[in-house]
């Protein structure tokens, strides 16, 4: 019995720490552009198919590499994707033109893993082994996803802290037209933020492709995730993604062993529609923080 | 009997020499789609290839289907993503009855309409609270769920099998080598159009219009915007399961995979591409969304995914009006509708409106009273133990500077906050706690800002919101007044109207209302001198000729003095002073907003 | 040196701003007043950049900058001050200064300078450097939103409303910062509700009524213009 809560608690945990990961990548694009970029799911998933196509079987040296060379590619991608999802935004009046460039930029890439691939989940050998923690066999790649997203947490903290172009990305969310009047370079901050969301969700997809099933629609599934990871924390909150995924993770987690798997995705959307119903700005959002 | 000083500058116009385009072309656009869902419809059966005629019959499904998105998605305002899934509900609920419980095809079909309800007001409750991309995650999580459910409740879905269903009595020709099913898979999405086109110019459709694009204008005029998506995800969820009604013996078989979330992606990209918020545009965009991936070039079905994605992803960026969109407006542009920037002309009808009529002096009945209120915005009070007595005919002026309560204070009257603390009535009645619209209903209107003006409703359209606004019967002389303005603006865009004309506009909606008390905030801004002049002389009409209460939210103090009978001063959310015009203008807590002398 | 020429200007399709011209000479204040609602602001914003000018011309040195964006304008040395002491309310006072060096491609050692004669000047922002900025008063605010306009050394700053929110006996050491600021050989605009406190430290002024210039004038000879008897009508 307490086994089962165990497992289902620290599997929860694991799980979610992706999800928190995908909401912390969420949210620096969404604050320095006011843009969900749908397509982070399936951006997540392109850096679980290079750890299979790349980093399958491999040693420790080659392994590290790849996962930095992904990361660095995802970046790439996903600021390129920025830029042509903000293209559109600088004169035009349509204001959510993004919502639907995102979104035909996820099933674009979801496609093009189709096609190239084909719908079937492949799994890949983990580099780092498995482990018992309390009598249960826990994958390595899980002590990796909980890994990932403290580092990310704390990278994050440091980089809009401390640096000056993270500063200055914090600066756009926390007041945009002040960070104008001040010369900030608002396109290119803005591209920035994409591209450390690409390069959050590389790695983390990299780093825990052997428990995820890394197939072309698993993407949705992840954005959904996040998503609602960081509505439960807050929009704009990375303190609260800690929170929000794990909480997420949990809740999956137990409908899972509970219910069955197949309803893991009703729980999400049932959090989610609980929590926008009665608490839309989650537990650490800002209530209309913007000034503009 | 002197007519009324020219509220216009320039000479009223002579008949327009140009003729007059329509302002929109939706009529036409919908004889068109009639014809091409005819092609589509009939077309296969004329060809007797049956190959054709089963996928031209989910082509035709899919039109109609994608009809609705686009009426939930620009008239409603509302970004659904799971319109696939209310289809496949209504498919496997009917499914279900009719194939796994033996019912009637009939009342199997009313169980599913029923199920695609039910449906869309799931999607309608979290609608209330959160709009934008909140809501489109919402259904497109619902859309990713719907599957899964059909397959694990396997114990009434049948699972991953699926369900296999024949209804003879509807697959069989009957007329002219056509069957049942085949006219009715034609004439339905027909129906869907004309339905579209007939609620975008009712009243309904209207208020929806307006709700979506402006919540707060739709207050203003007596419209609850909850109500108006809650309807609309009615509406749509009526046809859209519809839709799913005529797959089921289209396709004789329902299966989790065939309504994916993919499905909903293919509504709501037909209607991008195809031109939102455009009559022709979903059939124009399933033809090219759909039917160039699937049928064209079938060999390449596993790319109809990335064709979807691409194609959209152009659409967006390189035609965000999508394709009939753009065209029309090329059309637009090169018929231009209207006189142009000055076209909204109403001297004449102004002065029908005062024939005969004398001048009426306030009178010392209370219109509107606040009796300490108090606003607060967190800790920020921005309204403090305020004391208003307006009353009836006469031009109140509420002055102040930036931040001194003035604009929160209009908000309270018309309902869109609430006080904290004390009360106010709106002739007699108490309206303290009184949602926005029910305010509006006790005839009182008001102006923004920035004048809410539609630029995707003609002229006429846009004075017409305030006719549907009016409760109880019309006057005659406003109905008279109605019927001209219809006449002259009837086909006009509202596009060239210069920000004075738009002005004038949302004041001409107010009196078409009937609103015996109005609201205006701020309405010099942006108004040059001469504007300011005739504005001053509407108002001035508005209360002595009409009279309507007028309170009045001003920068312009000359203005102001000009034809206010009392003036209210604010200063950090208190009133500092109140009272006739002259006797304010020597108060010396008022001095300090004057720059350079002033004369009283 | 800044000229501006018969700029039409507004918001959306409200029109606020009818033909106003303008010149702000380095090493000069200009004072611009009038009522609330008369386009003081929207002719700030619309100099910087913030609102896209219908038709006129903004020079800034002679060269054209109508229509660019804000940051690039910023950039370039024109420099507004938001109405409203606007800061980055979750960076420490510190940080907030650094971000106005974005405006100015780093020499570190200027960079320190200017924030060691901040600091001399308002000495309370040094005290309170490592606090956030939302947990200063307005005019410390105020202080700090002047203070990162100082940092990117611009060749004009416009200041809206300086004042606003502020305690009275905040505004003298404001304007003799801007002051001395302005002599160091920078144009310096100041729109301002509070004529009478702000004029001795202007050198012009200009009054702005419905998007239109009324009059402008010399700094010392405003007060008796605006008290003079109106014409009769």
């Amino acid at each position: 019995m307490l086994s089962e809560i165990l497992i289902i608690v620290i599997r929860g945990i694991a799980i979610g720490s992706i999800f928190a990961t995908i909401a912390m990548s969420f949210n620096i694009v969404h604050g320095a552009t006011n843009i969900f970029n749908f397509a982070q799911g399936n951006m997540f998933i392109l850096g679980g198919f290079a750890a299979y196509f790349l980093a399958n079987q491999v040693g420790l040296g080659q392994w590290s590499l790849m996962l930095l060379l992904t990361g660095l590619g995802i970046a790439a991608v996903v600021a390129f994707q920025g830029y042509i999802t903000l293209l559109p935004l600088r004169s035009s009046v349509e204001q959510d033109s993004w919502l639907i460039s995102t979104v035909s930029v996820s099933v674009i890439v979801a496609a093009l893993l189709m096609i190239t691939q084909g719908p079937f989940a492949y799994s890949v050998q983990s580099v780092v082994p498995s482990f018992r923690i309390l009598g249960t066999r826990t994958p390595g790649a899980y002590a990796l996803a909980i890994a990932a997203m403290i580092f990310w947490f704390f990278a994050l903290r440091f980089f809009l802290r401390k640096t000056f172009i993270g500063l200055a990305i914090s600066a756009l969310s926390q007041d945009f037209d002040a960070a104008r009047a001040a010369g900030l370079p608002v396109r290119r901050l803005q591209l920035i933020s994409f591209a450390i969301s690409g390069l959050m969700v590389g790695t983390v997809g990299f780093l825990v492709a052997p428990v995820i099933s890394v197939s072309p629609d698993a993407g949705l599934k992840y954005v959904l995730n996040g998503f609602v990871a960081a509505v439960v924390g807050g929009i704009g909150s990375n303190a609260g993604t800690l929170i929000g995924g794990p909480l997420v993770g949990v809740v999956a987690m137990l409908t899972a062993y509970k219910v069955g798997g197949a309803y893991q995705d009703l729980a999400s959307l049932l959090v989610l529609v609980l929590i926008l119903m009665f608490r839309p700005q989650g537990l650490f959002g800002r209530v209309g923080a913007r000034r503009v | 009997m002197q007519t009324a000083t020219s509220i216009q500058t320039g000479p009223v116009s002579m008949a327009e020499t140009k003729p007059k385009g329509r302002f929109n072309s939706d009529l036409t656009q919908v004889w068109i789609g009639v014809a091409l869902i005819a092609i589509t419809g009939f077309g296969p059966v004329i060809a007797g290839n049956s190959y054709w005629i089963h996928t031209f019959q989910l082509v035709n499904i899919y039109i109609a289907a994608a009809i609705f998105q686009n009426m939930l998605f620009v008239d409603a305002g509302q970004k659904s993503f799971g319109q696939g899934a209310i289809l496949g509900l209504a498919a496997y609920v009917a499914a279900i009855l009719y194939g796994l419980h033996g019912w009637s095809f009939g009342g199997a079909s009313m169980g599913g309409i029923v199920a695609a309800i039910l449906g869309g007001l799931l999607f309608a409750l979290p609608a209330l609270r959160v709009q934008g991309f909140h809501l489109g995650f919402v259904t497109m999580s619902a859309a990713i769920v719907f599957p899964q459910l059909l397959v694990t409740l396997d114990k009434w879905t049948n699972g991953i099998n699926g369900i296999s269903v024949t209804v003879p009595a509807l697959t069989n020709p009957v007329v002219f080598g056509m069957s049942p099913l085949a006219i009715a898979v034609a004439v339905f999405p027909m129906i869907a159009l004309a339905s579209h086109y007939l609620i975008r110019r009712s009243k309904l459709g209207r208020s929806m219009f307006v709700a979506a694009l402006s919540p707060e204008a739709a207050r203003s005029l007596g419209i609850k915007p909850g109500v108006m998506r809650f309807t609309a995800f009615v509406i749509a969820s009526i046809g859209t399961g519809i839709c799913g009604i005529l797959y089921l013996p289209t396709v004789a078989f329902v299966s989790p995979q065939g309504f994916n979330i993919e499905l909903s992606f293919v509504f709501f990209f037909a209607v991008v591409v195809g031109g939102r918020g455009q009559m022709l545009g979903p059939i124009i965009g399933i033809w090219i969304v759909y039917i160039l991936p699937n049928i064209l070039l079938a060999g390449f079905v596993e790319y109809r995914l990335l064709m979807y994605g691409c194609l959209t992803l152009l659409a967006v960026m390189a035609f965000p009006d999508g394709i009939v969109g753009s065209v029309e407006r090329l059309r637009a542009k090169r018929k231009q509708t209207g006189g142009g920037e000055q076209a909204f002309r109403i001297d004449g009808f102004l002065a029908d409106l005062q024939a005969g009529k004398t001048v009426r002096e306030p009178s010392e009945e209370i219109a509107v009273e606040v009796r300490n209120g108090t606003k607060k915005f967190g800790e920020v009070v921005a309204v403090s133990a305020v004391d208003l007595k307006v009353r009836k005919g006469e031009v109140h002026g509420l002055i102040g500077a930036n931040g001194s309560g003035k604009t929160s204070l209009l908000n309270v009257l018309s309902g869109l906050s609430r006080l904290n603390t004390g009360s106010f009535m709106i002739n007699g009645v108490d309206a303290t706690n009184m949602a926005a619209d029910r305010i509006a209903n006790m005839s009182l209107g008001r102006t923004f800002q920035a004048p809410r003006i539609f630029s995707q409703l003609s002229l006429w359209d846009n004075l017409k919101i305030g006719m549907d606004a009016r409760v109880g019967p019309a006057s005659a002389d406003v109905t008279a007044l109605a019927k001209a303005m219809e006449e002259s603006f009837g086909q006009d865009s509202a596009n060239l109207l210069s920000h004075g004309q738009r002005r004038l506009v949302e004041v001409m909606r107010t009196v078409l209302k009937e609103a015996t008390i109005v609201l205006f905030d701020e309405p010099a801004a942006g108004l040059s001198q001469s504007e300011r002049t005739n504005f001053a002389n509407l108002v001035k009409f508005l209360s002595r000729q009409m009279g309507k209460t007028v309170i009045l939210v001003e920068h312009d103090l000359d203005l102001v003095w000009g034809i206010a009978d009392t003036i209210t001063v604010l200063e950090q959310g208190r009133v500092v002073s109140s009272g006739k015009p002259d006797v304010v203008a020597k108060d010396p807590a008022v001095q300090h907003m004057f720059v350079g002398s002033r004369h009283a | 040196m800044l000229e501006v020429k018969n700029l039409v200007a507004g918001y959306g399709t409200i029109p606020v701003l009818r033909e106003v011209s303008l010149t702000a000479k380095a090493g000069e204040i200009l004072l611009i007043g009038g009522e609330n609602g008369a386009g003081k602001s929207t002719l700030m914003r619309a100099i910087a950049g913030f609102n896209k000018p219908d038709s006129g011309e903004i020079l800034l040195d002679g060269k054209a900058i109508g229509g660019q964006a804000p940051e690039k304008i910023a950039q370039s040395g024109l420099r507004l001050v938001l109405d409203g002491h606007r800061v980055f309310p979750e960076l420490s006072v510190f940080d907030n200064l650094r971000m106005g060096a974005a405006a100015r491609r780093g020499d570190r050692a200027g960079f320190n300078n200017a924030v060691e004669e901040i600091y001399s000047v308002f000495p309370i922002l040094k005290e309170k450097q490592k606090l956030y900025a939302r947990d200063l008063s307005g005019g410390q605010q105020q202080m700090l939103a002047l203070g990162q306009a100082f940092i990117a050394q611009p060749k004009v700053l416009l200041c809206d409303e300086p004042s606003m929110g502020l305690a009275q006996a905040l505004l003298p050491p404001i304007l003799a910062f801007l002051r001395r600021w302005a002599q160091t050989g920078t144009a310096v605009v100041i729109v301002e509700q509070h004529l009478a406190v702000t004029a001795p430290y202007a050198d012009r002024a200009m009054i702005i009524e419905r998007g239109q210039v009324k009059f402008s004038c010399l700094a010392s000879e405003l007060d008796e213009k605006l008290n003079a008897p109106v014409a009769a009508e």
